[in-house]
């Protein structure tokens, strides 16, 4: 887990809806899934996953419950409200349109 | 959206805070162990190992725990909390400042809050009614005058009839304390107030009973039984609450009522200041209010009416205008041709009324806003000493911020620190003031309250009192709290190594010395306007009034009690009970002299006509009017009114004697200038005959204190045209109040069904002054307490410098200076100071003192000798302040002051 890349602000809080969008998991669970579904392009440091993790559930975009883990250990499952939903989905469209426009920009050439 | 959502979040973790916690450091402990998991099964590393590695990786758990709770928004609560416990502390560590500081806070607060009360309930709030806002004013217009709120009763009912501007139209007026008797009993049980109201007043207000129904149109009969509402107080006080009190009846002035409902607790009708115990409807009041009913010529009802939903204050003004001469021709009272045109002119002008009407208001509205006004800058004065010894303080703690502050303390952290002192103390200083404010609310009311003119005014907790309280309390947080923190916070971080710098030079010294200037502004604005309106009280109380008040009593009988049918005393009988009360209390040992009269002076009653005399310069229109009063033999002598010139009435003088009158000066010199009145003749408006003047009194005050006295006829009290001369006037060899009861004993000998009451002159003459009174020792209390919260403010500016400065004084004198030169130094502080803050006050006196004008009597608002002697007072006072530092300056030992350094 060697840092590869930069974060990008505001990413991490992307990626996480991403990674919880996909299926309710604790912390470290969404921790591997990002990392999985990055291809481990991305890293951070461990921790800097809860304060974010904090900030979306303290806005409603998160919620959070108590559960077993895997290895039946007692951890909190976070999952995706509607509002965190709705908000995955304008986020990730306005990353794409972003995207588009740098990928466009970067590409053109001297005339 | 998500601001709920933070809001709830935020709620929830600062409420279960402990939880919270707990569950975060599990969380993150799960966290590790299921990365150490992890790691030994893919990388088979030992457990401790792996656990080692998983921590490594996880990096610090406070710091990611911290940032969590920053995440929750719970940091600013945490530093709160953290403020409020160093506050606490500090608090507990300065006792003495903490209270003296709470306790300035709490009186001035409260003062001021109490105050505030009275004014809101009097000029601010809206009628406790149903749609206050549709409610309006009805007033009779008049070529030349001030518009008048009173009405004649066929006036009110030309109106009743005509309008159709409004959904609903309603007359009340209060009817002044009356004799209440209970069931069928003689016995007089209590003396009440009663309200008569047309057959809409409730209806139109949205009144609902409490118990029973309200009285409606239907009613308001001459032929219906005669019916009463019970005030909700009135109810509980007299009957206990009791549900039996319906279809009881009660009788008023000998006429009986049957009660039919109680209204709701609250309800006071539409006059503010004034409250009621009994309403019964206006057609029956001519069971014993006969003449006012009647009469064409009596002023005594209020009008109002509820606009129609969406017709606008115009629209019914132009209707109004186009009823009003109808509505006068209706009710147009005799008179000659020439006052009837005058009376036809008349015009309806209609005012908002949502805040009803109110004598009171009128009356005490400028005393009111004087004192809301002094009270504030009391309250201000107050603040400026916490704001000084908060300055003080925050000095002693310039070494501690400037070194918080190198360490990196924001200096908006240090300034929260600081303003939550200020916080705390302003809160714990309002909500103690809060608590006093309605006693002080309620003091306040009880002493303009006199015995003829009860005031009641709803002083419940409002919202308006709680705003206020609340903006005053945010207002003081800035006002002690924002200079010192912005002071004390002005840091480098150089500064914290420095040891010593000329303490003299400090801002927040120079800002302290600042402070002071202020407060001796403020005070000397205070003691001028209190002394002004001191010197008013004194000039009202100390005024000749024209009689001697001293040992005369007052025995009232009106307005005259009405018995049972059939022992209704007439005039004729009243007259003789009086006459023959009169004789039994000459009788009496202690007592000096009786006689009858009509009114006394400054008393309730005022007799007004217009009068002709035949000369080519005769006065004409307002100025021929003249007062009258009707007095008996003796009058003038038990009052010690001199009799300049001709004769006193004697028993001569009867209904059957030619006309005569004694007048005062004023007269005389109006009406008969150059010639003398002695022996000259008048005629009153609607009088058949000439009166001739047989005497000339001297001028003595009628209807209030502060009224020039008015040209004044005295007519024999058996010449009175019609009633009778209900009271006696009674001079004592002994203290009035020992023989009072013994001549209550002697009225009700006589005749039982004249319900008199029975007072001291002195009294009657004080109830006029209650205003002036209140205001003038309001006034005067806080400009001493003023005067003592600066001086305490100067105290401890110099005593400071002295602690500051006393090594340099200390060497100073180890040196051989004289004493002197340290005293100068000392006091050529007081006077930068004092002069500084006099030249300011003097500019802000001369603004404020013109809006005292109205109030004040034989004295200009810019009057040297108060001005003079409130400078004179401050500078002596300051002098007294300054003399226990200064003293201490020359007895610095210099070993010890150097010592302390």
């Amino acid at each position: 887990m060697a840092p590869d890349a930069e974060l990008l602000p505001g990413t991490l809080d992307l990626l996480i809806l991403k990674a919880v969008s996909l299926g309710a998991h604790h912390g470290y669970g969404i921790l591997l899934r990002i990392e999985q579904i990055t291809g481990g392009a991305l890293a951070i440091e461990q921790g800097a996953l809860y304060p974010a993790l904090y900030r979306l559930e303290h806005q409603g975009l998160l919620e959070s419950e108590w559960g077993t883990s895997d290895n039946n250990r007692k951890a909190k499952f976070y999952s995706l409200t509607s509002a965190g939903r709705k908000r995955l989905k304008t986020e990730t469209d306005r990353w794409q349109r972003n995207a588009l426009a740098i990928n466009t920009a970067l590409r053109a050439q001297e005339v | 959206m998500t601001l709920l959502a933070r809001l709830r979040s935020f709620w929830r973790h600062v409420i279960n805070r402990s939880d919270m916690e707990r569950e975060m450091s599990d969380e993150l402990a799960f966290h590790i162990a299921a990365r150490a998991d992890d790691l030994t099964a893919r990388r088979g590393l030992p457990r401790s190992e792996a656990v080692r590695l998983a921590r490594l990786e996880f990096g610090s758990v406070e710091k990611y725990k911290e940032e969590s709770r920053q995440s929750l928004g719970l940091r600013l609560i945490d530093e709160a909390r953290g403020d409020v416990r160093y506050a606490l502390r500090t608090f507990a560590k300065h006792k003495a400042f903490t209270a003296a500081a709470i306790a300035t806070l709490a009186l001035g607060i409260g003062a001021t809050t109490a105050i505030f009360s009275v004014v809101d309930a009097v000029m601010l709030r809206v009628l406790p009614v149903e749609r206050p806002e549709e409610l309006m004013s009805l007033l009779v217009q008049r070529q030349g005058h001030p518009e008048g709120y009173g009405f004649t009763n066929p006036l009110w009912e030309a109106i009743r009839d005509q309008q159709d501007v409004f959904s609903a139209v309603f007359a009340s007026s209060s009817r002044g304390p009356m004799p209440l008797m209970f069931g069928t009993g003689d016995d007089v049980s209590a003396s009440i107030q009663a309200l008569v109201a047309s057959g809409d007043f409730f209806e139109a207000l949205g009144a609902r009973p409490a118990l029973g129904r309200l009285f409606t149109a239907d009613d308001d009969r001459r032929d219906r039984l005669p019916v009463a509402v019970l005030a909700n107080g009135f109810w509980r006080s007299r009957f206990g609450g009791s549900p039996e009190a319906l279809g009881q009846t009660i009788a008023m002035n000998g006429r009986s009522f049957v009660v039919i409902g109680v209204t709701r607790p609250g309800f006071f009708g539409v006059n503010v200041g004034s409250n009621f115990d009994v309403v019964i409807p206006l057609a029956q009041a001519w069971l014993f209010d006969r003449d006012n009913l009647e009469s064409r010529g009596r002023w005594w009802l209020n009008v109002m009416g509820r606009r129609k939903p969406g017709v606008t204050l115009e629209r019914i003004q132009a209707r109004l205008d186009t009823l009003s001469a109808p509505v006068m021709a209706a009710a147009l009272p005799a008179g000659s041709p020439a006052s009837q045109r005058e009376f036809l002119t008349r015009r309806l002008v209609v005012a908002p009324g949502s805040d009803g009407t109110s004598t009171m208001r009128n009356q005490f509205q400028t005393p009111l806003k004087v004192l809301m006004a002094l009270v504030a800058v009391v309250l201000l004065v107050g603040s400026a000493n916490i704001a000084s010894l908060l300055l003080a303080r925050g000095a002693t703690r310039h070494k501690e911020m400037a070194t918080r502050h190198a360490l990196g303390g924001s200096r908006r952290r240090l300034m929260r620190q600081l303003m939550t002192e200020s916080v705390l103390l302003a809160g714990a200083g309002s909500l103690l003031g809060l608590a006093i404010a309605n006693r002080g609310a309620v003091a306040l009311v009880r002493s303009l309250s006199t015995e003829n003119n009860p005031i009641f005014l709803d002083l419940s907790l409002g919202g308006h009192v709680i705003v206020f309280t609340t903006t005053v309390a945010v207002v003081i947080v800035l006002l002690i709290g924002l200079l010192p923190a912005l002071r004390v916070t002005r840091v480098t971080a150089g500064e914290a190594m420095k040891t010593r710098t000329v303490e003299s030079e400090r801002p927040h010294f120079r800002a302290g010395k600042l402070i002071v200037a202020g407060q001796v502004a403020l005070s000397l604005v205070l003691l001028v306007s209190g002394g002004l309106l001191l010197r008013t009280f004194v000039t009202l109380v100390r005024l000749d009034l024209g009689f001697d008040r001293t040992n005369v009593v007052v025995v009232n009988g009106r307005p005259p009690r009405i018995g049972a049918e059939g022992t209704m005393p007439s005039p004729a009988q009243r007259s003789a009970a009086y006459d023959e009360i009169a004789e039994r209390l000459r009788a009496l040992p202690g007592i000096q002299s009786v006689a009858r009269a009509f009114t006394t002076p400054i008393g309730d009653d005022n007799w007004v006509n217009t009068i002709r005399v035949d000369r080519p310069d005769a006065p004409s229109g307002e100025d021929a009017s003249c007062y009258f009063n009707f007095v008996g033999p003796g009058y003038f002598a038990t009052m010690r009114i001199s009799l300049l010139a001709g004769r006193d009435f004697s028993t001569r003088d009867t209904r059957e004697s030619p006309t005569v009158a004694i007048v005062n000066e004023t007269m005389a010199r109006r009406f008969f200038p150059g010639t003398g009145a002695l022996g000259q003749h008048f005629s009153r408006r609607g009088f058949a005959g000439e009166v001739e003047i047989v005497g000339i009194v001297r001028d003595s005050k009628y209807e209030t204190v502060r009224q020039a006295t008015p040209a004044t006829a005295f007519l024999p009290a058996a010449q009175v045209p019609r009633d009778t001369a209900d009271q006696l006037v009674i001079r004592t060899a002994v203290t009035p109040e020992a023989i009072i009861p013994q001549m209550q004993r002697t009225a009700r000998d006589v005749n039982q069904d004249l319900a008199v009451t029975v007072r001291t002159l002195a009294a009657q003459v004080d109830d006029n002054l209650a205003g002036e009174r209140l205001v003038a020792s309001l006034s005067g209390f806080f400009a001493a307490l003023a005067l003592l919260l600066s001086m305490i403010g100067l105290y401890g500016v110099l005593s400071y410098l002295v602690t500051r400065r006393q090594s340099e004084f200390g060497v100073r004198l180890a040196l051989g200076a004289p004493t002197r030169s340290v005293v100068r130094t000392v006091l050529s502080e007081i006077a930068a100071v004092l002069s500084g803050g006099l030249a300011v006050g003097l500019l802000m006196t001369l603004a404020a003192v013109r809006l005292l004008k109205g109030l004040l009597f034989g004295l200009e608002p810019w009057d040297g000798a108060t001005l003079a002697a409130a400078i004179v007072l401050l500078s002596a006072m300051a002098l007294v302040a300054a003399y226990l530092p200064a003293r201490r300056a020359t007895r610095l030992d210099p070993s010890i002051a150097m010592r302390a350094e």
